[in-house]
């Protein structure tokens, strides 16, 4: 079959890929993100392939129709751990995290040469609201702004501006649950006037956040704290590379990730935070010390490093015996803010590293069971619970990227208290059974 | 006259767009990861272009179709007249207006006016904040790049391209004006959002103008992101390393060599920091670098009077 | 001559930019109208992107005409520099000295910042 040059070429192209994370997944955006013939993007537009990883409930299907429809043809979408959906005849199922991105680069490259064909749009072809409007040209209409011309009304001024108090019109949408800057599953009712946020209500909450196995391994029985603490580091350093990505410095976020795939106890950071303080990100690009700011109460209610950045030294490492011996002193700062909290991380990172280390001389095994403070907050009877409500009173009054970076720096999810790898029996609000599309 | 007054022009503006948009694709490709490239950095800009150009070209519920076309080949011919004011050597240069500067400094106002349209015209919502989030910016390296080059005309008594760099035979203006290259720099990153300045097709909003094109016009959109990078690094080549001026070299050899360096600089730029947020990059233009400029002023028309 | 140059320039480059989004998009369907719906992570809009939208550097452009006509004023002032010598520096720092007392109150009152 005679396939031009230019699919040939098209071919060779790395897969442009929009990843839509769902629950109960490990770091498949990492994965993916650090294989060379994938290239990961931000809007469906600009990808081919669309991967849709971990569990996604039914609640969550629609938004995931839409945004299977958004991509432009030819596209084709891989399905990791989840159901797809019925209408897609032949959808390519494939597991294993793995052998995730050779797939996905086969996938694209027979899509390209046209083995495959491009899949089905899922919702018909109708538009959001008939066109109304009365006269010839359809001008005119009932409504203050007449009707909904080409399919939605018009903005309309509401509220006065939270900054500077002029009203100007309201622009109110559903930031999706898979947004590359959101937490996966969380979707917001935002309402921006110009690109300050000035509501911020959270519709869907995120799904729960997961942590590695050994984090449920300590609350059975002691572990390494080398193991615990590097799992730590490398959960840090996961979401430094998200806020990286976002920050827009694609180059060191890679860089923060290889790092955080090849961690050690010998490793170090301070090459990373050198760059990072002479690239000025805390001068130039994060939020202004006082922007996002917890007050005490929040900070507590949220606990884990969050907690720690806002000068609340709770630590479920200090009661523990061995963690003691290695000197262990929960790493504080005072103001509450978006730049402290990305100090935090890197102070965590570091405070693992070093502990790990000394951790790996002595060969030491954590004393304590039943609690164990993980990545998100502290884990004992009580377990971190989700915290989005919080966002709605963080955001509100933060311009958009500000907003942006501060939801970087939060960990709202709640915890997921079943390690992966169990097998879990489909509970309510799964897609369960086959023929669920 | 028809061939070296209409043909030659727009063939070295072509010609250059063109090579210059491939060479910053490789280039920056190469600057990217550094490690870890599938395939050969050659071929890599070619198979995404080919790729783009099977893609289907999106559309929104209700753009401004005009605009929304129109917007990517506009860059695309801003691109293509700032390379046509480029002078090659004394002789060979596409067009060569007693005022060149002031069309060089007409073509970065557009710019704005054109990279707001292609956010403004899809209509989306994403797209609209990252269009009228790069005004701002826009509106505040205009008066920088003025300025600077402004300093750079004084010397040479005239706004003629030619000019300025015959008035650098005796010194490079980058040695005598020191604070020009830095300074025009950062107006290099704005005009073609890059890096740094990239507040119009930004990652926290998904692309940003951007992020509603595929197929086609997407790849015209980079094409003349890319075109305007190279114009611009000819630009501050020829005022303010001495253009077409060199011992060995025949003339467009040496510009061509310039020019390089200039964009090896703004790409490194590009991946070495991160993006500004929108206020701290207002205020830093206009408490910073805007009186900076003024001092470069200053300092030039020292200078021009002090050599003269 | 050097007009027509440019307008020419200006065309040709302005009809290969349509010709190349126009060209490969000929065979291809339309978009459907899910498609078309505005990108939001999957979400939905309640409205058109299209508003009266709240720019918040309105300030700032009120000082950057006045900052435009200065520049209007200079580009003749350039070529006439050495000519005209000191007395040329002394007008064009007077100038830019008074404009400046324009950037320091602008900057007090809070004109470059989201306010």
């Amino acid at each position: 079959m005679a396939v031009s040059w230019q699919r040939r070429l098209a071919a060779r192209a790395p897969a442009a890929v929009f990843l839509v994370e769902g629950a109960r997944i490990g770091p498949v955006r990492e994965t993916l993100a650090l294989s060379p013939g994938i290239r990961l993007v931000d809007t469906p537009r600009h990808a081919s392939v669309l991967v849709v990883a971990g569990d996604v409930p039914t609640g969550w299907r629609d938004d995931l129709r839409r945004i299977h429809d958004q991509l432009p043809a030819p596209f084709v979408s891989v399905w990791c751990c989840c159901e797809s959906f019925e209408a897609l005849c032949n959808p390519i199922r494939n597991d294993a995290v793995e052998a995730l991105p050779q797939g996905v680069v086969e996938t694209h490259r027979e899509l390209m040469l046209g083995k495959r064909d491009s899949a089905p749009r899922l919702l018909p072809d109708e538009p959001p609201n008939s066109w109304e409007g009365l006269g010839d040209d359809g001008h005119g209409g009932e409504g203050m702004m007449g009707g909904t011309p080409y399919g939605r009304p018009m903005a309309m001024n509401m509220q006065d501006d939270l900054r500077d108090g002029l009203t100007l019109d309201t622009l109110t949408f559903r930031l999706g649950p898979f947004h590359s800057a959101l937490p996966p599953g969380l979707q917001a009712e935002v309402s921006l006037q110009g690109d300050l946020v000035q509501t911020w209500t959270v519709t869907r909450k995120p799904f729960a956040s997961v942590v590695e196995p050994i984090f449920h391994a300590a609350r059975q029985e002691p572990v390494p704290i080398v193991e615990i603490e590097l799992a730590r580091a490398r959960h840090h350093l996961r979401r430094l590379y998200r806020g990286l990505w976002i920050a827009g410095w694609p180059r060191l976020a890679e860089r923060t990730l290889r790092m955080a795939g090849q961690l050690s106890p010998n490793s170090d950071i301070a090459g990373l935070r050198y760059t990072l303080e002479r690239g000025g990100l805390w001068r130039l690009a994060l939020p202004e010390p006082g922007r996002g700011a917890l007050d005490e109460a929040q900070a507590r209610q949220l606990g884990g490093p969050a907690a720690r950045a806002a000068g609340i030294d709770d630590d479920l490492r200090s009661q523990d015996a061995h963690y003691r011996r290695l000197g262990f002193a929960p790493t504080c700062r005072e103001a509450g803010d978006t730049a402290a909290r990305w100090q935090q991380w890197l102070d965590e990172i570091e405070q693992s590293l070093v502990l790990a280390g000394q951790a790996a001389r002595h060969d030491l095994k954590t004393a304590e069971a039943d609690a164990v403070e993980t990545p998100r907050g502290p884990w004992a009877d009580a377990f971190p619970h989700d915290m989005s409500d919080l966002l709605g009173e963080v955001l509100p009054g933060l311009e958009w990227s500000e907003a942006l970076l501060t939801l970087a720096s939060l960990d709202v999810a709640a915890l997921d208290l079943h390690p992966l790898g169990e097998t879990r029996l489909p509970g309510p609000g799964h897609a369960g059974q086959k023929g669920h599309a | 006259m028809i061939l070296d007054q209409l043909i030659l022009p727009w063939l070295l503006a072509w010609l250059m767009a063109g090579l210059g948009a491939y060479l910053v694709a490789v280039l920056d490709r190469l600057m990217a990861s550094g490690s870890a490239q599938v395939g050969s950095v050659w071929l890599a800009p070619l198979a995404s272009a080919a790729w783009l150009m099977t893609q289907q070209a999106t559309t929104t519920e209700a753009p401004d179709a005009p605009a929304w076309r129109l917007a990517p080949a506009l860059y695309l011919a801003l691109a293509a007249i700032g390379l046509a004011l480029v002078p090659w050597s004394p002789t060979l240069v596409g067009v060569d207006l007693s005022t060149s500067l002031v069309l060089w400094g007409s073509l970065e106002a557009l710019a704005t006016v054109v990279i707001f349209l292609h956010g403004w015209s899809a209509n989306s919502h994403l797209a609209l904040i990252g269009a009228y989030r790069y005004v701002a910016l826009g509106l505040s390296y205009l008066l920088i790049s003025m300025f600077v080059l402004i300093g750079v005309a004084l010397p040479a008594e005239s706004l003629r391209l030619t000019e300025v760099v015959a008035a650098q035979a005796s010194l490079w203006h980058v040695v005598s004006q020191p604070l020009g290259l830095p300074l025009f720099l950062v107006v290099g990153l704005g005009l073609t959002f890059w890096g740094p300045l990239n507040l119009a097709d930004s990652a926290d909003l998904s692309g940003g103008t951007a992020v509603e094109r595929s197929g086609p016009p997407r790849l015209v959109w980079a094409l003349a992101r890319a075109a305007m990078l190279v114009a611009f690094s000819a630009i501050a080549a020829t005022a303010f390393l001495g253009g077409w001026m060199g011992p060995w070299l025949p003339g467009p050899a040496w510009l061509l060599i310039k020019s390089l360096a200039v964009l090896v600089v703004l790409l490194w730029l590009g991946r070495r920091l991160p993006r500004l947020a929108p206020e701290r990059c207002l205020t830093l233009m206009w408490v910073v670098l805007l009186p900076l400029s003024f001092v470069d002023l200053i300092w030039a028309g020292a200078v021009a009077l002090w050599m003269a | 001559m050097a007009l027509l140059t440019l307008s020419f320039i200006l065309l040709v480059t302005l009809g290969l930019g349509l010709l190349l989004q126009w060209l490969p998009a000929r065979g291809s369907l339309k978009p459907t109208y899910p498609q078309r719906a505005p990108f939001l992570g999957g979400g939905s809009p309640d409205t058109h992107a299209w508003n009266r939208y709240h720019i918040r550097y309105y300030p700032m452009t009120l000082l950057l005409i006045a900052f435009e006509m200065e520049m209007m004023f200079m580009y003749p002032w350039a070529v006439v520099f050495i000519e005209k010598g000191t007395m040329a520096v002394m007008e064009m720092g007077m100038f830019l000295a008074i404009l400046s007392v324009g950037i320091v109150y602008a900057w007090r009152e809070g004109v470059f910042r989201w306010q």
